[in-house]
């Protein structure tokens, strides 16, 4: 049960990774920049940023349990 | 409030929810509707929103006042009630629902222009065939849960008197150390530095909740949950009152900046609770072991390398690593 919450938990986090990638690129489109303007570029970059962190974080863990189930803490 | 009564409230409110999703949806279905489907689906969300969080305000005073399960069975001990497990998958459902499918109400008006950002296309290519109302009406059934478990769990902790993953009066100073020494030690100094927290002291035994759930979770899940409530609730109004256009504008703009934080919640919750087996098991069975508990306590509520002792006696009492809200 441990390895597919983690597997699950790695596919959230690869959908987040993909989010993030979304923000982040879209903060620099023309479209963003004339309808939006700078904080809306400003709040997608570091929205996507932040996302992407937290994916990292979220795939690491699950890593860590697919390699050593035992790993984590119970 | 009697079993009966209760049980009568409960009912009550799920047959008025029921007519209030039948009429609403028969309107909708009825074909004497101007609207296109995705106006259509703004009326039915926006006239359905007092029934789910009514019913949701029902089943939380239900739980508040009726039985109470037992807390300790051998060695495993009850850290959740069976309505607490079901509410927090409920709202779960309601996340795993909503979130993508707001993303993509957001993301799609982006990606939709002459020259996408890369990938962008691939993805309105892959989402082509599904028409956007969908996304929409997805999205107000998720929100839907959302709200029901916002008014379930308001209605039973405000009854309830449960306070178990608020910081009490006097201690943020406190939890904040505790939470500061939770987290890894580059983040923890930095916290501790601007708010003069004192990373050398003995600290209590966090308990039910460890230091990272009261000063650190609970508050922005609470944050996060009640701006997308707010915000959300002004957005489905204007439909039925003429809401100001730049309370509108602020209130679309921080219902996004309230979904991020969500997206940032649910990824944090998920990466905390899976490194702490036992706590997830207690979420789906409602049971934890006492040493399991304990073991997640103890690792949770380490002192910091200025004390390296356990801060759990290992002749402590049994229940001192007790359940929580029950």
């Amino acid at each position: 049960m441990k390895r597919l919450v983690a597997i699950l938990a790695l596919l959230w986090a690869a959908l987040n990774v993909v989010i993030a990638y979304l923000f982040v690129t879209n903060a620099f489109v023309a479209k963003t920049a004339i309808k939006e303007g700078l904080p809306a570029q400003a709040a997608l970059l570091l929205g996507g940023a932040l996302i992407a962190v937290f994916a990292v974080a979220l795939a690491r863990q699950s890593l860590r349990i697919l390699r050593a189930p035992g790993a984590a803490e119970g | 409030m009697g079993v009966a009564v209760r049980w009568l409230l409960v009912l009550a409110g799920i047959a008025i929810a029921a007519a209030g999703g039948y009429v609403s949806l028969a309107q909708a279905g009825s074909g004497a509707q101007p609207w296109d489907p995705e106006l259509s689906d703004n009326f039915v969300f926006m006239r359905a929103l007092p029934f789910a969080l009514g019913l949701g305000a029902v089943v939380g005073l239900f739980r508040a006042g009726g039985w109470k399960p037992a807390v300790r069975r051998g060695d495993q001990i009850r850290r959740f009630s069976p309505g607490t497990v079901i509410g927090h998958w409920i709202a779960t459902i309601g996340f795993v629902i909503a979130l993508p499918t707001g993303l993509w109400q957001y993301l799609g008006g982006i990606l939709s222009q002459d020259v996408p950002a890369p990938g962008g296309q691939l993805l309105l290519d892959l989402f082509h065939p599904v028409p956007l109302y969908w996304f929409y009406r997805l999205h107000y059934i998720g929100a839907a849960f959302v709200l029901f478990s916002v008014a379930n769990f308001g209605a039973y902790w405000w009854v309830n008197r449960d306070r178990a993953l608020l910081v009490p009066r006097g201690e943020w100073r406190l939890h904040l150390t505790g939470f500061a020494l939770e987290v890894p030690r580059m983040f923890g100094a930095r916290l501790a530095a601007p708010l003069k927290l004192d990373l050398t002291q003995r600290l209590p035994q966090p308990r039910p909740f460890t230091y990272y759930e009261t000063a650190f979770s609970f508050p922005t899940w609470t944050f996060a949950l009640a701006l997308i409530t707010i915000t959300g609730l002004l957005k489905a109004m204007r439909y039925i009152y003429p809401i100001p256009g730049p309370v509108l504008y602020w209130a679309s703009t921080l219902h996004v900046a309230a979904m991020v934080l969500l997206v940032l919640k649910v990824l944090d919750h998920f990466r905390y609770t899976l490194a702490r087996w036992p706590l997830m098991v207690a979420m789906t069975r409602g049971w934890v072991s006492e040493g399991a508990l304990r073991r997640v306590l103890d690792t949770i509520a380490r002192p910091g390398p200025w004390h390296p002792e356990p801060t759990l006696p290992a002749t402590a009492p049994a229940g001192v690593a007790g359940g929580s809200e029950r």
